[in-house]
């Protein structure tokens, strides 16, 4: 029997899933997506560089900082130009917090997959912890459009330093009673472990991304591989996990917050004075560059190809959930239905950013 | 080990320039030409850890698969179009990272706009899927072998010229 699953289904968001089912087994999934299909690669060709930045960000809000980010190295490789030091350390900040923010966000709507209803209030709460820090910084919560090709807008207020470490501190604790509440559940494990296996051969194959491959026992990570900004100063590990079922997903998303926080307190640590920006001319040398970096939910790269002007010839946006989604229909073969939610929550798609 | 060796060549007004020789590249660059001479037109090092491959469009797959099997490149980033209208042809890009030697090698190929077919990678690297299926759909390059190059992102009732050519202008006034 087809059966069309969203995109009125209560989780499923902006798309939806043709699926074979026998019985209560699905056999067959199909993905419907375009619901959300804004043209952003097209948009952005018309508009000049610095305007192209909100319009990137827009490809995943829930990630906004690391969405500029690959977009703002991309053109200064392809100017030439070389960031101040204290503008690195700056957006490792913003980039981390935005992977905190995004991967509680995931956090909540994975609990309400499987039905936990407290951990869905939990890490909506303590997203705000971030997105206070951020509007503290940028002025906005969101869609902050921070980063600019030169560096950063603004410098780091007064104060902020403190109210960082304060909130750390206090997020440090909250994780801990996540780990309780969620993975120690016997609920969360049940539905979880087993499930949905990707093993690490079929991810690379199918180039499955960021935690998702990580989760499958493959050590890939920009921020290791091709260090960028000032990931090359701060000693952090890469979380894996080799099992590869949703349990090793989630377990991956979890320690890698872990990781976020101590990669923001060593950047506070040894982040210089210093200026925060350069001046960059509005016209970008012909070329054309492809920058990576990694953002919360994998790899998204950059393909700008310029011809001199001062708008981009060509933009093209790998996106994480993009490239992610090709394993949904292999895991979800087999399953009973109600997995369905959960596994398509362990990969972390979001609708916006497969379309564009 | 990284074979990679950093050489400070000297000092301008802008600051110390390092020059750095990147033999891994240069290895995979020399590799792709040795084995074909006649159908690689350009291969080359853009920087430390890129290498672009420019390949005659009929002889693709053979090049991906020396790519895929012999030197290592297994894991698929990126899949692009790039239209050019004054010289009537498409340009297809694939990205393809190689975990084991950290590089991402740009191959590229050129299609004639009268006639954008093109043998699709899919037998080589599956995960060019959705990356070829919306390369078809934006542009309208037509990949040979690919199993479904059915309607994707576009609306259902999509009835205009492929979107991401630049012959398609976005309107900006509204209607």
């Amino acid at each position: 029997m087809k059966v069309r699953w969203g995109p009125q289904h209560p989780v499923s968001g902006q798309w939806s899933f043709f699926l074979d089912v026998d019985a209560d087994v699905v056999v067959g999934m199909e993905p419907d997506v375009g619901y959300t299909h804004r043209g952003i690669e097209k948009v952005a060709e018309n508009r000049t560089y610095i305007q192209d930045v909100p319009i990137v960000e827009r490809a995943c809000i829930f990630d906004a900082g690391n969405f500029v980010f690959g977009y703002v190295e991309a053109v200064e490789e392809l100017m030439g130009i070389e960031v101040p030091e204290r503008a690195k350390f700056i957006r490792v900040i913003v980039g981390e917090m935005s992977r905190i923010a995004s991967h509680l966000y995931w956090l909540c709507l994975m609990s309400i997959a499987v039905g936990l209803e407290t951990m869905l209030m939990w890490p909506v709460n303590d997203r705000e912890l971030f997105l206070d820090l951020l509007e503290m910084l940028t002025g906005i919560r969101l869609t902050y459009s921070y980063f600019i090709p030169g560096g950063v807008r603004y410098d780091l207020p007064a104060g902020f330093r403190e109210e960082t470490e304060r909130r750390m501190d206090y997020f440090e604790r909250r994780l801990k009673d996540y780990y309780k509440m969620l993975y120690l559940n016997r609920t969360f494990q049940m539905r979880t472990k087993d499930v949905g296996v990707l093993k690490q051969a079929d991810a690379i194959r199918m180039s499955v991304v960021g935690p998702n491959l990580r989760g499958s026992g493959v050590k890939i990570d920009v921020r290791k591989d091709e260090p960028y900004a000032a990931y090359d100063q701060i000693d952090f590990t890469v979380p894996t996990e080799s099992e590869g079922d949703t349990y090793a997903r989630s377990l991956v998303r979890f320690h890698e917050m872990e990781q976020s926080i101590f990669i923001i307190r060593e950047a506070l640590k040894k982040i210089p004075s210093g200026q925060i920006r350069v001046n960059v001319s509005p016209s970008v040398p012909k070329g054309e560059v492809y920058s990576r970096v990694e953002s919360a939910r994998g790899e998204l790269g950059y393909y700008i190809v310029s011809d001199g002007g001062n708008k981009p010839y060509r933009l093209k946006m790998s996106a994480p959930s993009f490239r992610s989604l090709l394993s949904l229909p292999q895991i979800m073969r087999g399953v009973p239905m109600a997995d369905v939610p959960t596994l398509y929550m362990s990969l972390d798609l979001i609708p916006l950013d497969v379309d564009r | 080990m990284d074979s990679r060796c950093p050489i400070t060549a000297g000092k301008d007004n802008e600051g110390v320039v390092e020059m750095t020789v990147n033999i891994v590249e240069d290895g995979v660059a020399e590799a792709v030409k040795a084995n074909f001479p006649d159908a690689v037109s350009e291969a080359k090092t853009q920087r430390r850890g890129r290498v672009v491959i420019t390949v005659q469009k009929d002889r693709v797959v053979d090049v991906a698969l020396l790519l895929k099997e012999r030197l290592g490149f297994d894991y698929v980033t990126s899949v692009s179009g790039v239209d050019y209208p004054n010289r009537n042809e498409f340009e297809v890009v694939y990205h393809i990272w190689s975990i084991s030697r950290k590089i991402l090698i740009a191959l590229k190929t050129t299609v004639s706009k009268d006639d954008p077919r093109l043998q699709s990678l899919i037998s080589v690297w599956d995960a060019v899927n959705y990356h070829e299926r919306e390369t078809h759909e934006m542009f309208g390059i037509d990949f040979i072998g690919h199993p479904n190059l059915t309607r994707f992102l576009l609306p259902e009732d999509w009835d205009k010229s492929p979107p991401f050519r630049k012959d398609f202008k976005l309107p900006t006034e509204p209607r």
